[in-house]
């Protein structure tokens, strides 16, 4: 019983940040026809500015209808009704599973849901005439809005070094109408932070045009706060957890949990406070659980960054590397620094502090030349002290994949730890070939 | 003049050039460029305008993966494989890195870094809203301080603006041969020629337009099977132009970089007289590039709108209905991405749209010609 109970207990919060996930079509429409809310879709964790504007943030596959797991919807009804206490009802329901897996099942299962709804999006944006030559990430967003775009108010777009990104973002208008632009300066010379404050500002006017609201340093500065508190804990759990020798559930669901917070790290699940008060959970409970040594020794496990996989990543990656008695750790975002807080110092101009955000990620992490992404790849596997790197070199990526010869000559002069790289072309499609060169790579440790 | 030829005069003009202690600077980037600041300071510009090929495609995998696109390959290709088939690349000095697709930031890096050329950025916003002209003001300041460190002169501004004007002038003239009742090979042959040497072969072009002005025969007649032909340009030794032509089609209007794009950006003497600032003039033109493919959000749909209005201007003018080609360079993130929608938004105003889709292969040859071949029988 009393591990019955931590299972429960514990993790909670993950549990509920995948049934926000998962749950988002209904949340949604909730948003939309009962309380009024204007939807605007989001894709890379952009989304402070709609927040502020009291729009609701929208990562486009989110809006679809998935096969959401038994045990977290009876888990959410139940918790609606009573918070997060147990119940025996709740109980003796939870009991038809093996519960010591539950978490590695019910996690499992959700990212499965999820990747099986992004080849079906993928294959919707084939369909829709994308050539199959287009990474996977951008094929399969633009089967989002074929399929679901109809539903947003209006899209954000912010331009990036990729062109195909941009290209991809000017082709929304054909699924919504109105579309705001945020034209973020190539590199930082001069006065460009100026010219990107402004720009902000401009996108600021058009959010509050279309939701009727105004936007207030304060109402910016209240996200940012919270936003700052989301990334200090999504930190917490790549520098602290991560690395630590001893994870509080099996590795491969802690990769899992990467992987779902790479993922609605890019809308907070529609609800910025709600997603904190997840995050701000799971960081206790991972600590907790920690603490009172519930989980798995990973000492002798080497530490694996793989990267890039934002644009589309072969999910069963982790699970392979387990096997082959590795941990996998997925940390995009601190890599592109899109976890750098946004200042909210008491004389700080709010929109021009987002400016200096958003020209630090693309310049710095994005990195306006193969030089300065590629340097964003050696300092962070440097600081979160990895042990070996995996490059997921995603097939019809013209700006990041090709970085790889780059980035293997200075892990070689600058890291020496061992790397490799695996193709992605769609989920499913190579994982024959991930076992070989995860297997090859692994004899190296 | 054949190929062979034009790349043999080139060499030769670069060496003189070189010889008399200029710098050269070679680019990628297909639009945006300042081409008058580097002339003004005495740089010669070298436009990486060539076709791929196999070889060239295959000597750059060690530096990107095979799914870039096959003209950026082969430009790594260039200057990578061995026996060097274009020599007058050693020649150059510098790379002017720009962001005009992010294969260009990335084969400019790669050829900067491991061939030894020293490098000079020039980044171009994503759009044209007015920060985003005062954006390019700042990268052209940027870059004519660049300039000036190295050559440790300062640009004149009426140096600038002389340039701007010979090469506007230049332009004027180039886009005399658009109008030309001429064969498109013969079109594009001088458009390629104009864009490597710049107005330093002006007077050469003068006299080809006067030769063919005298020239009465109807190439329309001759090649009834007339088409636009936009999206990825045609370089130097592409065989692509043999293949249209053979199938019996005619370009009338080579829509692309090397083309109406090059030669369309110019000022009138008003807009000339109004700027003293050269930079202003630069920046302006950026302004007036509605159709250039670095931008968004809107270039793809000027250019649809551009191509219908100049598809119902020909058919009034000359009853024929045109076709568009929209040459696509395999993996090119700006064409490719955009080609069903673009096929479909001409198709339902009732142009017919051939996307060809290729890379610099010798494979592919065949299967082009018979897709050419197919549409030409279909117009
Ligand atoms: S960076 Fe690569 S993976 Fe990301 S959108 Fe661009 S092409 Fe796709
Ligand atoms: S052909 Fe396309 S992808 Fe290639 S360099 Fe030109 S614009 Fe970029």
């Amino acid at each position: 019983m009393s591990i019955f109970t931590e299972d429960i207990v514990n993790f909670r919060s993950v549990l509920q940040l995948a049934y926000n996930f998962l749950a988002g079509r209904d949340y949604l429409k909730k948003k939309k026809f009962q309380e009024r809310k204007k939807l605007i879709s989001v894709a890379l964790p952009f989304s402070d500015l709609v927040f502020a504007s009291g729009a609701v943030p929208v990562f486009p596959i989110r809006m679809e209808q998935f096969k959401v797991h038994s045990y977290l919807t009876a888990l959410n009804s139940a918790t609606n009704l009573i918070g997060w206490n147990l119940t025996t009802k709740l109980l003796s329901f939870v009991r038809k599973f093996d519960v010591l897996k539950i978490l590695d099942t019910v996690l499992d299962d959700v990212i499965h849901t999820i990747n099986d709804k992004y080849n079906e999006l993928y294959d919707l944006g084939i369909d829709h005439g994308i050539s199959s030559d287009f990474c996977y990430g951008i094929t399969g967003l633009t089967g989002m809005f074929v399929s679901k775009g109809k539903n947003l108010d209006a899209n954000i777009n912010f331009t990036i070094r990729c062109s195909a990104w941009n290209k991809y973002s000017e082709t929304l208008k054909q699924f919504v109408p109105r579309q705001i632009w945020v034209d973020i300066p190539p590199r930082n010379i001069d006065n460009a932070l100026e010219l990107l404050t402004d720009n902000v500002s401009q996108a600021i006017s058009d959010l509050e045009e279309i939701t009727g609201n105004i936007v207030s340093d304060n109402s910016l500065n209240k996200q940012f706060r919270i936003g700052n508190q989301i990334k200090r804990f999504y930190k917490t759990i790549l520098y602290e957890f991560s690395a630590s020798d001893f994870y509080p559930c099996n590795p491969a669901t802690f990769s899992e949990i990467l992987a779902l917070l790479g993922l609605s790290y890019q809308d907070y699940n529609s609800d910025n406070q709600r997603y904190l008060e997840s995050f701000s959970y799971l960081v206790k409970e991972m600590r907790e659980r920690i603490n009172k040594g519930i989980g798995m020794d990973v000492s002798d496990m080497p530490r694996i960054l793989l990267t890039p996989v934002f644009g589309g990543w072969e999910p069963e990656s982790h699970e392979i590397l387990y096997e082959l008695g590795a941990r996998t750790i997925y940390a995009d975002w601190e890599i592109l620094n899109l976890l750098e807080e946004i200042s909210v110092s008491k004389n700080s101009n709010p929109v021009e502090e987002y400016a200096k955000f958003l020209l630090n990620a693309t310049t710095r992490g994005i990195g306006y030349d193969q030089e300065a992404l590629t340097d964003s790849y050696i300092e962070t596997a440097k600081a979160l002290n990895v042990d070996g790197l995996v490059f997921n070199q995603v097939f019809g990526c013209h700006s990041i994949s090709n970085c790889y010869s780059l980035l293997r000559r200075k892990i070689r002069n600058k890291l020496e730890i061992p790397t490799t790289v695996i193709n992605f072309n769609k989920i499913g499609d190579n994982v024959e070939q991930v076992k070989t060169r995860l297997g090859a790579f692994m004899e190296m440790f | 003049m054949d190929n062979i030829e034009l790349l043999e005069s080139y060499n030769s003009y670069l060496q003189e050039q070189k010889a008399n202690g200029k710098k050269i600077i070679a680019y990628l980037t297909h639009d945006n460029v300042p081409i008058e600041l580097f002339e003004a300071a005495g740089f010669v510009p070298l436009p990486l305008i060539f076709a791929g090929k196999d070889e060239l495609m295959d000597a750059s995998h060690s530096y990107l993966p095979p799914s870039t696109c096959s003209y950026a390959q082969s430009c790594i290709g260039y200057f990578s494989s061995t026996p060097r088939t274009h020599e007058f690349l050693d020649l150059a000095d510098y790379i002017l890195l720009s962001n005009h697709c992010v294969s260009n930031i990335c084969v400019s890096e790669i050829l900067s870094n491991n061939f030894n050329r020293k490098r000079l950025d020039f980044y171009v916003s994503y759009t044209r809203n007015s920060n985003a002209l005062k954006y390019y003001k700042l990268e052209l300041k940027h870059l004519q301080k660049e300039i000036e460190g190295i050559t440790k002169e300062r640009i004149p501004d009426h140096r600038i603006k002389e340039e701007i004007i010979r090469h506007n002038n230049f332009k004027t003239i180039v886009e005399q041969v658009s109008k030309l009742n001429i064969p498109g090979s013969e079109k594009l042959d001088i458009y390629q020629k104009a864009i490597l040497y710049g107005p330093a072969i002006q007077a050469e072009i003068e006299e080809i337009i006067s030769s063919y002005k005298s020239n009465t025969k109807n190439t329309n007649s001759t090649h009834p099977k007339n088409v636009i032909f936009t999206g990825c340009s045609i370089f130097i030794n592409d065989y692509l132009m043999d293949l249209i032509e053979d199938a019996g089609g005619n370009i009338v209007l080579f829509d692309t970089w090397i083309g109406r794009n090059y030669y369309s950006q110019t000022f009138s003497e008003e807009v000339i007289a109004s700027l003293n600032d050269p930079i202003d003039l630069l920046t302006k033109r950026f302004e007036n590039n509605v159709y250039g493919d670095h931008c968004v959000p809107d270039s793809l749909d000027n250019k649809i709108v551009f191509l219908e209005n100049y598809v119902n201007e020909y058919h009034k003018k000359y009853g024929d209905k045109i076709g568009v080609i929209n040459h696509i360079i395999k993996f090119c993130d700006h064409f490719s991405l955009f080609q069903s929608y673009f096929k479909e938004k001409l198709q339902e105003r009732g142009v017919q749209v051939l996307n060809l889709e290729r890379d610099y292969s010798r494979s592919i040859k065949g299967q082009l010609s018979t897709r050419i071949e197919a549409f030409m029988e279909m117009i």
